[in-house]
């Protein structure tokens, strides 16, 4: 999809006295897409939404908006519209008053705005609530008519900041899904800041992983997923998270507590690493190398083995954990191209 | 079971000492207001008697009508009611969103001066108002009255704008309302109930303050609550029509009170919506 709603943050570094919460980030957002800031509490991923939003300002950088130079400009003259984790709706008016708000700040007439208002808040389905008052609304309610607030208005942008975190975990799914389908139907171009990778997986077209003020990598969720490009990122997602143990190449082969796991790629030097391995791809056989099973976690449709590799802890996902008891011998073995191998230096990538 | 009842019954009994003790004199006063000059001094005091509006008319219509003074006390009241307010509300709000320096002192010194005995200051004040020539007139009691009611009027608002979250006004922002469209539309509506606080409490200041206005104003300024003790004189006393003075004083502020209850209690109940919470 074209159209307006174009992105670039240009070194874009933002200091809170000696603290630096963004250390030169940048990226770029097409018209469009969804786009998700995925990090831990703390990693800069708020900051740099509200810098998006004009909330903030950055200590240096450049914030560009469908070409043109935004920094300098207040959130008033924008033209985005935001979901607030906390709602932020205005208790004193009803849920009709709250999104008409933005419109009457356009100057629209009444005329106008009616039926804008109506149009929004029966696409998330609030159509019936709109004379009651925030405070008469459930959570996931609220929460709609924050989203109706921020779409009634055709924002060029539309930010979300965590909107789902406040909403229980059956709403949070369903939220989810209609999130995406929203968007999809509006064509707009989304921001979503979360600490949930489960989100960002499903709903991002694409997405920025956010490390202590940086971006350690930017693609589409699988290709993140499939090749992270630093120890940190593969710590983050995945969940459980990507088993990250020390070994060595030896020999074309990838070594693990003092025995090869798999095969190397071809090419690399005897070197120290950093092995990674999903849980996922870690098969339970009966061929392979020998492992004890130290702990069983059954979560109904999969199961967690807890395993002790001649010391060094590695974890598994299988598919139905009945067969395995505490302290089974088993024997695991690890495709070649499951191997994710990384410096423990510089805690990039080997590229093989 | 036992018990709770007993202390069920403990706590209406002290309650009612407390009602008691503060209707009294309000009882008092209205009994005595429709009594004739004889009926007020009988001994044991009548309970049962026959009612006559003689006293208020005497001090509302008689050559010693106190309408004029009633007056004077509006004036003031508004005059410092109006004055505190203007510059209270833009003052709490920029001391609550600010990062103004000192500002954790300022509470302090709010307290620090409502501490104070008048007696203390009122000489300097005296001097302060013969200089600039503003004894005994509106502006200067005025002036005097804000000095009080200000800090105090300020203190008490700062903490219903620090009640506001923050990103009630970001999302004024990003919703392109300007400062101060934010602050009319968005802010002050969900303060009214602590500004019908803070207007009853600066009202009845005024209204009911003595000592400075006896001292600094007294002639041609002349409040109720001066003009009250016309009806006590070395001679006599005139109780019927002290006591109609009183009642009448005492109305605008039961009806500020009763108009400001709806506005208060709306106030605590707008503010309540769930789902608050830190970014």
């Amino acid at each position: 999809m074209t159209g307006p709603g174009k992105v670039r943050f240009e070194d874009v570094v933002k200091m809170h006295g000696n603290f630096a919460a963004l250390k030169g980030v940048e990226f770029e957002i097409e018209p469009g897409e969804f786009f998700a800031l995925l990090g831990p509490s703390g990693s800069g991923k708020s900051t740099t939404l509200r810098i998006l939003a004009g909330l903030d300002m950055p200590t240096r950088g450049r914030v560009i908006l469908d070409d043109q130079d935004v920094t300098a400009q207040d959130a008033r003259e924008r033209d985005v519209a935001m979901v607030f984790q906390s709602y932020a709706l205005y208790p004193h008016m009803t849920v009709a008053q709250n999104i008409a708000f933005p419109l009457e700040m356009e100057k629209k007439s009444k005329a106008e705005i009616e039926p804008l208002v109506r149009e929004a808040a029966r696409k998330v389905r609030i159509d019936h609530l709109l004379d009651r008052r925030p405070g008469q609304l459930s959570g996931g309610q609220q929460q709609r008519c924050a989203l109706a607030r921020a779409i009634v208005r055709r924002a060029k942008l539309f930010l979300l900041d965590e909107p789902l975190s406040n909403l229980d975990a059956k709403l949070r799914l369903e939220t989810r899904a209609e999130l995406k389908r929203l968007q999809r139907d509006l064509g707009v171009t989304a921001v979503y800041v979360t600490h949930d990778q489960e989100e960002a997986m499903t709903l991002a077209d694409r997405m920025a992983v956010f490390m202590e003020g940086e971006i350690q990598q930017i693609g589409r969720p699988a290709d993140v997923f499939a090749r992270p490009n630093s120890i940190d990122v593969a710590g983050f997602i995945g969940s459980p998270p990507m088993n990250l143990l020390p070994g060595r190449i030896e020999g074309g082969q990838v070594v693990v507590a003092g025995k090869p796991l798999s095969t190397a790629p071809a090419g690399l030097a005897s070197r120290d690493v950093i092995v990674g391995v999903r849980p996922g791809a870690v098969q339970v056989n009966g061929t392979g190398r020998a492992a004890t099973v130290e702990f069983v976690e059954n979560l109904g449709d999969t199961a967690i083995l807890d395993l002790k590799l001649d010391g060094a802890p590695i974890r598994a996902r299988i598919s139905d954990g009945r067969p395995f008891a505490d302290g089974d011998q088993v024997a695991i073995t690890v495709a070649p191209q499951d191997v994710h191998l990384f410096d423990a230096e510089t805690r990039r990538r080997i590229e093989a | 079971m036992k018990t709770k009842h007993l202390r069920a019954i403990g706590l209406l009994i002290v309650t009612g000492i407390f009602i008691l003790a503060w209707v009294f004199p309000i009882f008092w006063s209205v009994l005595n207001s429709l009594k004739n000059e004889q009926d007020v001094l009988a001994y044991p005091p009548k309970l049962f008697f026959e009612p006559t509006l003689a006293a208020y008319r005497s001090v509302l219509f008689g050559p010693q009508s106190i309408l004029p003074n009633l007056w004077s006390s509006f004036v003031i009241s508004a005059g410092t009611t109006i004055l505190t307010m203007a510059i209270a509300i833009p003052a709490a709000y920029a001391l609550a969103r600010l990062r103004v320096p000192g500002s954790r002192w300022a509470g302090f010194y709010v307290l620090a001066t409502q501490m104070l005995p008048p007696v203390g200051i009122i000489i300097p004040y005296f001097l302060i108002l013969r200089n600039i020539g503003w004894m005994d007139t509106y502006q200067g009691i005025i002036l005097i009255y804000l000095s009080f009611s200000l800090p105090f009027a300020i203190w008490l608002m700062v903490s219903y704008f620090e009640d506001i979250p923050f990103e009630m006004e970001e999302a004024a922002a990003v919703d392109g309302a300007s400062r101060l469209t934010t602050l009319r539309r968005i802010i002050l509506p969900q303060v009214q109930g602590g500004i019908a606080v803070t207007i009853v409490f600066v009202f009845l200041n005024a209204w009911n303050e003595f000592l400075f206005a006896v001292v600094l104003s007294g002639n041609t300024v002349r409040p109720v609550t001066i003009a009250m003790f016309n009806f006590v004189s070395v001679e006599q006393t005139l109780w019927t029509q002290l006591a109609a003075v009183s009642v009448i004083a005492m109305l605008p502020v039961v009806i500020l009170g009763i108009l400001a209850q709806k506005h208060i209690v709306k106030g605590l109940t707008v503010g309540a919506v769930k789902g608050g919470g830190r970014r």
